[in-house]
């Protein structure tokens, strides 16, 4: 009994915290998103309705920009899942000594924030970046190539960005596999393409599941790296609801435009956790 | 008779007296005013022209708040019960929806400060400095200083950058181009068409720099911009031109300043907005960053009259644009903005 109240004790700062600056905004945010602006002010009209989001589900422009952000978090998720698989199995079996270095390396961009990275992008892939420099003077483009204020150049900062958050839990997920399985499939007549098929991926699909929620939620919600890549010219979500709270001043809209980025998110979480219930050895 | 006399002046210099006392004694020590500005060369003169002489007078200390006029938009309504700025700068597309909000003390017409400015250019607040929305252009690209209708050029199409929108620029840009269409801003379906034909910015601009270089490399040929601080940045951008243009002329643009309704400190707030406005700081804003004084009593320098806007003559031959009516038209405009313009 107690141990009980002691315990409760413990954990009341860290629920008056997450209550006062997570759980009450967050209601704030929900009510803010069914109020409105009366006509020709910016002050807040409390009254209910639900306006805002009639006007983002019937609005071409901002259901164009939700499928885009999901098509940008999807595309983001497949490529990071694509690159991270080799680098955490080399990671894990190859680099030895070096693998504190090489994980080090590879968490650098989730500890120095989304701006200096961006604007290093920025540098390398602008129209006066080195690689338009370099193509330049190989003599091989004459004008820039644009790759700024497009989706590609929103992709190169998303993948930079969130890479580490696929290695990681792959890396942690591959060194859990025994080191003798991969041999013992080879012996037993298996080619290096099944080994990877039908032992590797399916032991790691935890690691690869986890690694894409991770990545795919904070594709869709990030912020800096669309803004500044994007060039204000590729709106995404979270820019859209940047553009109202900020610039507009629309306080209801954007929070109604939060809501739904929220909802998405719920949404992907329940199917991660239910992906994750279907898969071999989820009862462990 | 004579008594009256006495008491008359007696009267008078008992006043005198109260009334000097009353502005000059008065110690404010421990009090802070908190002055919402923008960082760099303003922040500078402001603290030399403004903020140290009040400093000085009357014992308080001010603290300056930097960072764009959006955010101090935004922490105006979120802290309108309780305010904690005193004084805010402000653009003249924010000023009058300030004042409409009732965010913001009116200007008082019977100071010596109203009169002091250009008659008409105290709209929702004080006018600080006038500038003009002319055309940065790249001496590479074009030879001749521009006019509007250049940017529509065929050989321009996509090389034109832009400011973020909602901006002065932006809606500054709409004008113009309502204006080449023999109509004005309050026709937007005109002035959306005929921006959307200059194809999608080549570079949406969130700094000089970032413009300026694009320029000299000949990837942007023109951009819609402010005087002020171009032309303060033209030394160190030599292949860079500014053009003021006549047909229509440059959109006048005003920076304002306001004194927050409900501040903790009326008195040095108005103080405060009394230096700003004086003719020491108006004058530094027109010779070190070429911002035109507000105040009709400034006089110049030959070399910064020539670079800024500081005569009747030349704020009658800007464009102005209905800007309490613009506001009104932010949220809608910003949506055709996004969907005409930037998604071309």
């Amino acid at each position: 009994m107690l141990a009980a109240k002691s315990a409760r004790g413990l954990v009341a700062p860290a629920v008056i915290l997450t209550a006062g600056v997570f759980l009450a905004p967050f209601l704030l945010l929900l009510a803010m998103s069914l109020w409105s602006q009366p006509p020709g002010s910016l002050m807040l009209d409390v009254t209910p309705t639900g306006e805002n989001y009639r006007r983002i589900t019937t609005d071409a422009y901002y259901m164009g920009g939700l499928a885009r952000t999901i098509w940008l978090s999807l595309a983001t998720t497949a490529i990071c899942a694509v690159l991270s698989l080799p680098l955490a199995w080399w990671i894990v079996r190859r680099a030895g000594r070096f693998r504190g270095l090489i994980l080090a390396v590879v968490l650098i961009p989730m500890v120095c924030g989304a701006l200096l990275p961006t604007l290093g992008i920025v540098n390398l892939i602008g129209p006066l970046g080195v690689l338009n420099g370099t193509l330049k003077s190989l003599g091989l483009i004459e004008r820039s190539w644009k790759l700024l204020g497009t989706q590609a150049g929103i992709l190169i900062g998303l993948v930079h960005a969130f890479l580490p958050l696929m290695v990681l839990p792959l890396v942690a997920s591959m060194d859990r596999l025994p080191r003798d399985a991969e041999g013992a499939a080879m012996s037993l007549g298996a080619r290096r393409r099944a080994v990877w098929t039908r032992i590797i991926l399916p032991l790691c699909a935890p690691g690869l599941l986890a690694g894409s929620a991770l990545v795919f939620c904070a594709t869709l919600t990030a912020f800096v790296t669309p803004l500044i890549l994007g060039q204000g010219k590729i709106p995404t979500f979270a820019t859209m609801a940047y553009q109202q709270a900020s610039l507009v001043l629309d306080w209801p809209f954007a929070s109604a435009l939060a809501v739904v980025m929220l909802a998405i998110l719920a949404a992907i979480g329940a199917l991660g956790w239910a992906v994750r219930q279907a898969l071999p050895g989820a009862a462990r | 008779m004579f008594g009256s006399r006495t008491f008359i002046r007696a009267t008078l210099a008992a006043g005198a007296v109260i009334a000097a006392g009353a502005a000059g004694a008065q110690d404010y020590s421990g009090k802070t005013l908190v002055v919402g500005t923008w960082g760099g060369d303003i922040e500078r003169l402001l603290k030399e022209h403004a903020a140290k002489p009040l400093e000085e007078k009357t014992g308080a200390k001010v603290e300056f708040l930097l960072g764009g006029s959006g955010d101090r938009m935004s922490k105006l309504y979120a802290e309108r019960q309780n305010p904690t700025m005193d004084v805010t700068f402000q653009n003249i597309y924010e000023a009058p929806q300030l004042l409409a909000d009732g965010l913001v003390v009116p200007p008082d017409p019977d100071s010596q400060m109203y009169k002091d400015v250009w008659d008409g250019m105290n709209e929702g607040c004080y006018a600080m400095s006038l500038v003009g929305l002319g055309i940065a252009y790249s001496k590479e690209l074009v030879s001749e200083p521009p006019e509007w209708a250049d940017m529509w050029k065929p050989e321009y199409k996509g090389m034109i950058g832009m400011a973020p929108y909602p901006s002065s620029e932006g809606d500054g840009l709409l004008g113009v181009a309502a204006r080449l269409e023999g109509t004005d801003e309050h026709d937007p379906d005109a002035a959306f068409a005929k921006v959307s034909e200059l194809g999608a910015p080549a570079l949406v601009y969130t700094s000089l720099d970032e413009v300026f270089a694009l320029m000299e490399a000949g990837e942007v040929a023109m951009a819609p911009m402010i005087s002020g601080y171009v032309l303060a940045g033209l030394k160190e951008f030599p292949g860079i031109g500014f053009s003021f243009p006549t047909d229509p002329g440059p959109v006048l643009i005003r920076d304002m300043v306001c004194q927050v309704a409900k501040s903790p400190n009326p008195e040095l707030a108005e103080m405060f907005i009394e230096y700003a406005l004086s003719p020491e700081t108006q004058k530094a804003y027109a010779e070190e960053i070429y911002f035109g004084p507000t105040n009709s009593t400034v006089e110049l320098s030959e070399a910064a009259a020539a670079d800024t806007i500081n005569s009747p003559e030349e704020v009658a031959s800007l464009l102005q644009l209905d800007w309490p009516w613009l506001i009104e038209q932010r949220s809608d405009w910003t949506e055709r903005w996004n969907k005409e313009i930037l998604a071309q």
